[in-house]
């Protein structure tokens, strides 16, 4: 049998990955490190402001998907 | 505290939750697999978000976090940037597990490495020690109860006393009526924490920073210790690389629970749409929080920090609010705790017990509704009640394997080519370095244990599975095409064609 490694197969599933990523890199450092601020903002620290935002980022871009998923079942 | 109010409203809690679980049988035969293992996978969005909601929400979120924003300061935000990962995960891996079991009749974790890699040793061998991180989590959250009850009563339910009342509560209602209760009892759980955690966070901004707005708690923070607001935070000892590889590490490490959990919806559409907005229930740990950054003028002196929020209930609320927070905090502890059992004792009778006496599925079955009663009694119990003070370094140690086992994952997910020995390798060496990085040196360069052992973990699976034999093709086909249904589609087609040219 020929070996493969999954990867998506659409350009759909190419943006639904990057979005993906791009989510969990803005957890992460480096990026966290540019709200590492001793601010308050809307009421709380920068920091938590981001953590809420990646939030409902994420909720939002799964709604996406959720979309893009149901029109192709089978977008990898 | 001398009020009976707080116990007697924490122990109507309890009430509430055994009535909840033994309703949750109701007409159904619990012997099976497929019922007491996995709620006949009948579960729908709204039980689904609060079963895994509540199932990731644990005492950490009424003790451990106001405790950590006492101490360390917003570096506690981390926990829920990688819960909303979770949610992602549960998105994407979540639909494609629940198809391997509705097609395959996988209940269990250990059930579907052991087919995929045709080893019922090495399934075996992933449940077994899996449940040495689920059944520390479990003792865990086993003496977060009792603590509570051993509070709530004033000191008059001692510790011994609370671990045999909740483990009994618990056993109860998961032997009558398995998964199932699991289901119903986290989602009154889950709607209760989000309410006290409100009230109580909102109450605490009220009385402490002068009105519900949690701007001036943190204000005011901001102009006497703003090393609270940044990281490494206020002990500078979490790091951006500490708070990085925890995130991946906790995102990475695939509980059974959740597994089970996943296997548990009506459907894969039923999975995305509850993970779509399971990140928004993260909202119950942000007024927590702040209990614990307000407990940092109005309790200097503590001397233990996870029990903030606790003390300030105690010596500053009024009592219908303390006995709210029991009821809040036990309900976390008993939400995270049952699901752990539960995969522990369906674990054992299927992937150990199962293959190794070759049982039917009807005694394994039965086997693991019986097996949830001495797990209890001569495991959690005892440890619980022994409280070992090095169990959150078992913990640590085992949710550091949990991650281990991502090879097997990504050999089921993405790779063809995975091997049975190459998985093996990378456990076993990814373990031996979590172990020594957790015990001898500890997180070198500030980087999670964990992370480690997968550094050392990937290369060696890959490598050797790439010197082993593979599964069969038949195995191999049947997987991709859940895991990759267009490129096994491709594939089909284009034999298809070869074939006919």
């Amino acid at each position: 049998m020929k070996h493969y490694i999954v990867r998506p197969t659409t350009g759909r599933g190419w943006g639904l990955t990057l979005a993906f990523v791009v989510l969990i890199a803005a957890g992460i450092w480096p990026v966290i490190g540019w709200f590492n601020r001793a601010c308050v903002v809307l009421g709380l620290p920068l920091i938590a402001v981001w953590a809420y935002v990646i939030v409902f980022a994420c909720c939002g871009v799964m709604a996406i998907g959720n979309r893009l998923v149901e029109r192709s079942c089978d977008d990898e | 505290m001398t009020s009976s109010v707080p116990i007697i409203m924490t122990l109507a809690y309890l009430g509430v939750a055994i009535f909840l679980g033994l309703r949750a049988r109701t007409g159904r035969s619990m012997n099976s697999l497929e019922e007491w293992g996995v709620a006949g996978r009948s579960m729908g969005p709204v039980t689904l978000y609060l079963l895994i909601a509540a199932g990731s929400v644990s005492a950490y979120t009424f003790m451990g976090a106001p405790g950590w924003a006492y101490t360390k300061g917003v570096a506690v935000f981390y926990v829920v940037i990688y819960l909303s990962y979770l949610a992602l995960v549960a998105w994407y891996f979540g639909p494609k597990v629940w198809a391997f079991g509705r097609r395959f009749g996988h209940v269990t974790q250990g059930a579907a490495i052991a087919d995929r890699y045709e080893s019922s040793l090495l399934g075996a061998l992933a449940a077994g020690v899996m449940s040495i991180a689920s059944l520390a989590y479990a003792v865990l959250q086993t003496i977060g109860a009792a603590y509570i009850l051993h509070v709530m009563s004033a000191g008059r339910l001692p510790i011994w006393v609370g671990v045999l009342v909740v483990l009994s509560c618990i056993a109860l209602y998961l032997y009558a009526s398995g998964q199932r209760a699991i289901g119903i009892t986290n989602a009154f759980q889950g709607v209760l924490m989000l309410a006290v955690a409100w009230a109580i966070g909102l109450w605490a901004s009220q009385r402490f920073g002068g009105g519900l707005w949690f701007g001036d708690v943190f204000t005011t923070l901001r102009e006497r210790d703003p090393a609270f607001l940044t990281l490494p935070g206020a002990q500078g000892d979490m790091s951006f690389a500490f708070w990085t590889t925890s995130i991946i590490v906790s995102m990475l490490s695939f509980m059974p629970p959740v597994w089970t959990q996943w296997m548990s919806a009506s459907s894969a559409r039923t999975i995305r749409r509850s993970a779509t907005w399971l990140p928004s229930y993260y909202v119950v740990i942000l007024p927590m929080v702040v209990v614990g950054f307000i407990g940092i003028y109005s309790l200097p002196e503590l001397a233990r920090a996870d029990t903030v929020a606790l003390e300030l209930a105690m010596q500053q609320m009024p009592v219908w609010l303390v006995g709210l927070l029991g009821a809040g905090t036990l309900a976390a502890s008993m939400s995270s705790c049952e699901p752990f059992l539960h995969s522990v004792a369906l674990s054992y009778a299927k992937d150990i017990a199962q293959p190794a006496f070759k049982l039917s599925d009807a005694v394994a079955g039965k086997l693991a509704r019986r097996l949830l009663l001495p797990i209890m009694a001569l495991i959690v119990a005892p440890v619980a009640i022994a409280e070992p003070s090095n169990l959150v370094m078992i913990l640590l140690v085992g949710l550091g394997f949990a991650t281990q086992v991502l090879p097997a994952f990504i050999g089921m997910f993405f790779w063809t080519r995975a091997s049975k020995l190459g998985v093996l390798s990378g456990i076993v060496v990814g373990f031996i370095v979590t172990l020594l990085f957790t015990l001898v040196w500890r997180n070198p360069l500030g980087i999670h244990a964990g992370f480690w052992g997968l550094v050392v973990n990937l290369p060696v699976f890959v490598m050797v599975s790439c010197l082993t034999r593979p599964a069969s093709t038949a195995v191999i086909t049947r997987f991709f095409a859940i895991a990759a249904p267009t490129r096994s589609r491709l594939n089909a087609e284009s034999k298809d064609l070869a074939s006919r040219g």
